[in-house]
């Protein structure tokens, strides 16, 4: 019921056509055997791991130990060395580039915003594709990430580390992603703001997103009550749920 | 037509005076350049003796495979050069033959119009037109290729974060590095556009200087010199649009990943 709701909605205030139906259980992303090697040095060894829909993959662990590049690599913005990744069981290497990342998203540590007004910026993603979201598409996506519809007409590059993180997000959601990958959304934010992208980042999930985020904050593993891991000199550890 | 011809010693006094003056200024300004004005002045003054004595022997014997060969060297000279200039990017050895083909392209669509239909020389190889209008446009389009090059690799590293961020939208390469893309082209263009803007206002080209002071009638001169200024423009829009699309395909993987380079 969370997917189909949050279909709607998105049907309402997003960019395009609902994605297909699942089985409820099934396995939305999927990393098999997945390897990355920089030179001689394994950064990522052969890692497998799932996430179903509405689903929170919390990945934690210590500086280095490739919780970022294994993020990269579930966004396909890394290369694999070996092994792969698979959306509802399509090796994303069966699907054009762009289709993939259209339907997997990926929030870095710090985003960047691109030239022009917010409103630019959450219609980017479906500009690319050659739609273009009514204003008021826009103002229900700012509405997601809890920002108001005045927000839309302000300069993209004058907004706070907490107010770019939301439109972020917003700019992601846009493309109606199924996955959402979060690289240590809050890492650059004060306590109270990095709260409120927590609650976002739950809230992608109600919605039906899988969520896959990664974070070096123990207490935010718990808040975010996910299946948890650890990803330590490569290897990725399952912790079970919070 | 007769014109002043310029005695080796004369060459000498002005060699002299631009080393004084130039010298005086590094050392006034504390520039510490005067080593490199020397090595400068000389090896620009042999290169051009140099290529004088290779010319009056080109005219002399004109011969379509030695012509031929100087516009190789010309081409080689210009693809190495442009691509030694790039700080950061891919090693020499996939660079070179990239701005061979950018050079090159460029080169050839500015050219062979214009020496088929247009200058249209007898025979068609004849040194006297080939090789000096080809140097002028194979230098623009090394230029060109090298500003081109330098830019969008420099961007590319700079911008990574806004790149992949595009990407990750679900850009194409295309459509990811698009910003960079027009602002590397639009400054590499810039200087040629200008040089259209200003010609004749702020100062005449070397071309049309050097056919008047021989004594080329000032309207065949000027004429001469439009074609130029045209295929500066073109060889400046084709060279560096290739060189772009090169470099982009240089940057992503086939799975449109940007690269570490």
């Amino acid at each position: 019921m969370l997917v189909d709701s949050s279909r709607l909605q998105l049907g309402e205030h997003g960019a395009g056509p609902a994605q297909p139906a699942r089985a409820p259980d099934a396995a939305c992303l999927e990393a098999r055997g997945l390897t990355v090697r920089f030179a001689a040095r394994t950064v990522l060894d052969a890692i497998d791991f799932s996430v179903r829909a509405g689903e929170i993959a919390v990945i934690e662990g210590p500086s280095g130990g490739g919780k970022s590049t294994f993020l990269r690599a579930l966004a396909t913005l890394q290369e694999a060395t070996q092994g792969g990744v698979l959306l509802d069981g399509v090796a994303a290497t069966e699907m054009p580039s762009s289709a993939y990342r259209r339907r997997v998203a990926y929030v870095p540590q710090l985003p960047v915003m691109f030239a022009g007004m917010v409103s630019d910026n959450v219609r980017a993603g479906p500009r690319l594709g050659g739609r273009e979201l009514a204003d008021d598409q826009v103002a229900g996506l700012l509405a997601r990430v809890v920002l108001a519809p005045a927000m839309a007409t302000r300069r993209a590059h004058d907004l706070s580390g907490g107010e770019k993180q939301r439109v972020a997000i917003a700019r992601a959601l846009a493309n109606q992603p199924e996955v959402i990958l979060f690289d240590e959304p809050t890492s650059a934010l004060d306590p109270s703001a990095a709260d409120s992208i927590l609650a976002l980042v739950r809230r992608c999930a109600q919605d039906g997103c899988a969520v896959v985020i990664v974070t070096h904050v123990r207490e935010q593993a718990t808040t975010l009550a996910g299946t948890r891991y650890t990803c330590e000199a490569g290897h990725l550890h399952r912790r079970g749920a919070a | 037509m007769s014109y002043v011809d310029i005695a080796p010693w004369r060459l000498l006094f002005v060699f002299v005076l631009l080393l004084l003056a130039s010298l005086l200024v590094s050392w006034r300004a504390n520039l510490g350049l005067g080593r490199q004005l020397v090595v400068g002045a000389l090896r620009g003054a042999v290169q051009l003796l140099g290529v004088g004595y290779l010319l009056v022997v080109l005219f002399r014997d004109q011969r379509p495979e030695w012509v031929l060969l100087v516009l190789l060297v010309m081409l080689g000279t210009a693809a190495w050069t442009s691509a030694r200039r790039i700080e950061s990017g891919p090693g020499r050895r996939i660079l070179v033959p990239r701005t061979l083909l950018a050079v090159g392209g460029g080169s050839a669509l500015a050219l062979i119009p214009v020496f088929a239909l247009v200058v249209a020389p007898r025979p068609w190889f004849a040194a006297r037109y080939v090789v000096p209008i080809s140097g002028m446009i194979v230098a623009n389009a090394m230029n060109v290729v090298a500003q081109v090059n330098e830019r969008i690799f420099a961007s590319a590293r700079n911008d990574r974060a806004e790149i992949e961020q595009w990407l990750a939208l679900g850009a194409t390469p295309k459509q990811a590095l698009a910003r960079q893309t027009r602002e590397a082209l639009r400054a590499s263009l810039i200087p040629t556009i200008n040089g259209l803007l200003t010609v004749g206002l702020v100062s005449l080209p070397g071309m049309m200087s050097g056919q008047i002071v021989s004594g080329t009638p000032p309207e065949s001169a000027i004429r001469y010199q439009i074609v130029i200024l045209y295929q500066l423009v073109i060889v400046a829009a084709v060279s560096g649009g290739i060189a772009a699309y090169l470099a982009r395909r240089m940057l992503f993987t086939a799975r449109d990943q940007l690269r570490n380079l």
